[in-house]
């Protein structure tokens, strides 16, 4: 079980966060860019140092920044970190770079398999240079593996290939993840790599963890607007007395259907393929909806759309229970500068 | 196929690197045998080279020693105000070697504190083989120190980083990962010192005429018997000096290629 509660102090604001990830549990810290997923991952790691933290792993205390003090330097702390620069030493060979972490694992069935698994095993007399971005990541996923870590910091691994080989390196990570039964933590800014990866999602933004919980649980039913902002609603129309519905583009059906959720009509006002899809573009009272549909529409053209299930709010604030609502008056607002949740919640 | 440009600037560059050659091609056909023959055969001909071998050798391990790890800090900007220290550095390479050598009798001097220090143990920093080597190491730090600042500042700090994850102490992580990635530049910057160690004469001929290395030996040759006597030493400070610097270009240039498999 590794074990975070830290406080890191950065020039716009201080990251704070608390969570823990069990053994065979793979987290994903998912944000935009600058949010501190990557500072967490470091002062895990012992590359930053904390203004407070109290860090474990396996029952082992990493960092504690209270009585008795303890900050264990990264040689000691079994933190396996791999960085979107998969970080291979150019002097050395692939064999040596895999071995780097633990040099008494020779040619032995464990770095042969372990090889074989990552595709690798043909490489291992080649230099670094050598090594398509793919490759490259292969072998240090390999060497984090064999260095026999505690614990698997995976920050933005993935970054610049191909989706298929993504998938190939996710389906592998979680499968050595569950053998090895080490926790494991993915920093995304790509939902759909947080949601391929994790079994649980945390949704950082500007320092603070806003909601944690399963990957679906958080993207159907998101605590707050800037929740349901990061994890792709993008309109938030007029619902019920004062209360706002987060409209995703993907959770819309075509025509009427009050069932379903929330009807809205508009007017359309573009209209562009998106894969074997199109995303339209629709006025619909003061907002702009977009919504991905089979067809296309002309501009001009009048809409009706469904948002299925859709999430309710305060505007700008947190979410509410839509169950609670049919049966008790409503909540008074939350201000849009409280945290809706509180850290580690 | 090269086109007419490209031959114009082939052409242009053959001509300034054949003048940055002209003074080692106007050595090469000035010198007869019977000259190097005279001048190599007189009794202690040789002294001069050893002096210089010697004194090199002793003034490379000093900057080994003490050049290191001031570079090493320079370039992760682990010191307080590291403008500061560099600016220290730039200024004792911008000092012309003369004025190093004046400069270093008011600092070593037998009137100074630490020219009476070192005469408590029977030294002095003057005119002595360790004042041969002190003004050897005043004349080619800069040249290591900036050198191998440029080279541990392109070893990218996220692998030492990684080194130190995987389990390495910060000696090891030195070891194994620091020292073997800026070993080129590192060696680059070892033969351009001993180069400047070599053909140290500012500085050396105010603190230390005797004993006589081979940029004195050509001076005094000059003035007491002429041109002629004077170049066969400047052949053979060229065939000492270079052989480092050509060696440690080749090994630089083969271990990048390695890199790049």
């Amino acid at each position: 079980m590794l074990e975070v509660d830290v406080e890191v102090d950065r020039p716009e604001f201080t990251v704070r966060a608390n969570f823990s990830v069990a053994a065979g549990q793979r987290l994903a810290l998912f944000g935009p860019s600058g949010a501190g997923k990557t500072t967490l991952l470091e002062v895990v790691a012992g590359l930053v140092k904390p203004r407070r933290a109290v860090i474990s792993l396996a029952g082992k205390p990493l960092t504690s920044t209270t009585s008795p003090v303890i900050a264990l330097p990264p040689w000691r702390r079994g933190v396996g970190l791999l960085r979107q620069d998969p970080g291979l030493f150019p002097h050395l060979s692939v064999r040596d770079n895999l071995r780097y972490g633990r040099t008494s694992a020779g040619d032995g069935d464990e770095f042969r398999r372990l090889a074989s698994t990552l595709g690798i095993d043909g490489l291992l007399a080649a230099m670094p240079a050598r090594l398509s971005g793919g490759q490259a990541h292969r072998v240090a996923l390999g060497r984090l593996l064999l260095s026999r870590c505690d614990t698997l910091l995976l920050d933005e691994p993935y970054t610049g290939l191909d989706a298929s080989l993504r998938r190939t390196l996710t389906e592998l990570v979680i499968t050595l993840v569950a053998e090895r039964n080490v926790p494991a933590i993915l920093v995304a800014h790509e939902l759909a790599e947080a949601q391929a990866f994790a079994d649980q999602l945390a949704v950082l933004d500007r320092g603070a963890v806003l909601q944690v919980g399963d990957p679906g649980e958080v993207v159907q039913r998101p605590a707050s607007c800037r929740v349901a902002e990061l994890v792709g609603y993008t309109a938030f129309v007029p619902a019920d007395d004062g209360t706002v519905a987060g409209i995703h583009p993907d959770r819309i059906v075509g025509g009427s259907h009050p069932a379903l959720g929330q009807v809205l009509e508009g007017e359309v006002t573009a209209c562009r393929p998106a894969g074997v899809m199109f995303e339209l573009e629709a006025a619909v009272g003061e907002e702009t909806v977009t919504a991905r549909m089979p067809g296309p529409a002309s501009i001009g053209q009048p809409l009706v759309i469904t948002a299925t299930d859709p999430p309710i709010f305060w505007p700008g604030g947190a979410a509410i229970d839509r169950a609670a609502i049919d049966t008790a008056p409503p909540l008074e607002l939350t201000s849009p500068e409280t945290p809706p949740f509180e850290v580690g919640e | 196929m090269r086109s007419f440009s490209g031959w114009l600037g082939v052409l242009g560059t053959g001509v300034i690197w054949v003048a940055l050659l002209g003074p080692v091609i106007a050595l090469s056909t000035h010198l007869s045998w019977s000259a190097i023959k005279s001048s190599l055969s007189a009794p202690g001909a040789f002294d001069p080279l050893v002096v210089s071998a010697e004194s090199g050798a002793i003034t490379l391990g000093v900057l080994l020693l003490i050049g290191t790890p001031l570079a090493w800090a320079l370039a992760r900007g682990t010191l307080p105000f590291p403008r500061v220290w560099e600016i220290g550095v730039l200024a004792s390479l911008l000092l012309p070697p003369l004025v190093i050598g004046l400069l270093l009798i008011f600092l070593v001097g037998p009137y100074t504190a630490i020219g009476q220090l070192l005469s408590h143990f029977n030294l002095s920093a003057t005119n002595t083989f360790l004042a041969l080597v002190i003004a050897q190491v005043y004349e080619s730090a800069p040249y290591y120190v900036l050198g191998a600042q440029a080279a541990f500042a392109s070893v990218d700090p996220a692998l030492e980083q990684q080194a130190a994850l995987l389990g390495d102490r910060p000696l090891r992580v030195f070891r194994r990962v620091t020292v073997p990635l800026a070993a080129p530049g590192l060696a680059m910057a070892m033969a351009i010192a001993w180069a400047r160690a070599m053909g140290a004469f500012g500085a050396v001929v105010i603190i230390a005429y005797h004993p006589t290395g081979l940029p004195l030996q050509i001076w005094t040759s000059l003035q007491e018997t002429g041109l002629p006597s004077a170049l066969p030493f400047a052949l053979v400070l060229l065939v000492v000096a270079l052989p480092l610097p050509i060696a440690a270009y080749f090994w630089s240039a083969r271990a990048r290629g390695r890199r790049r498999g």
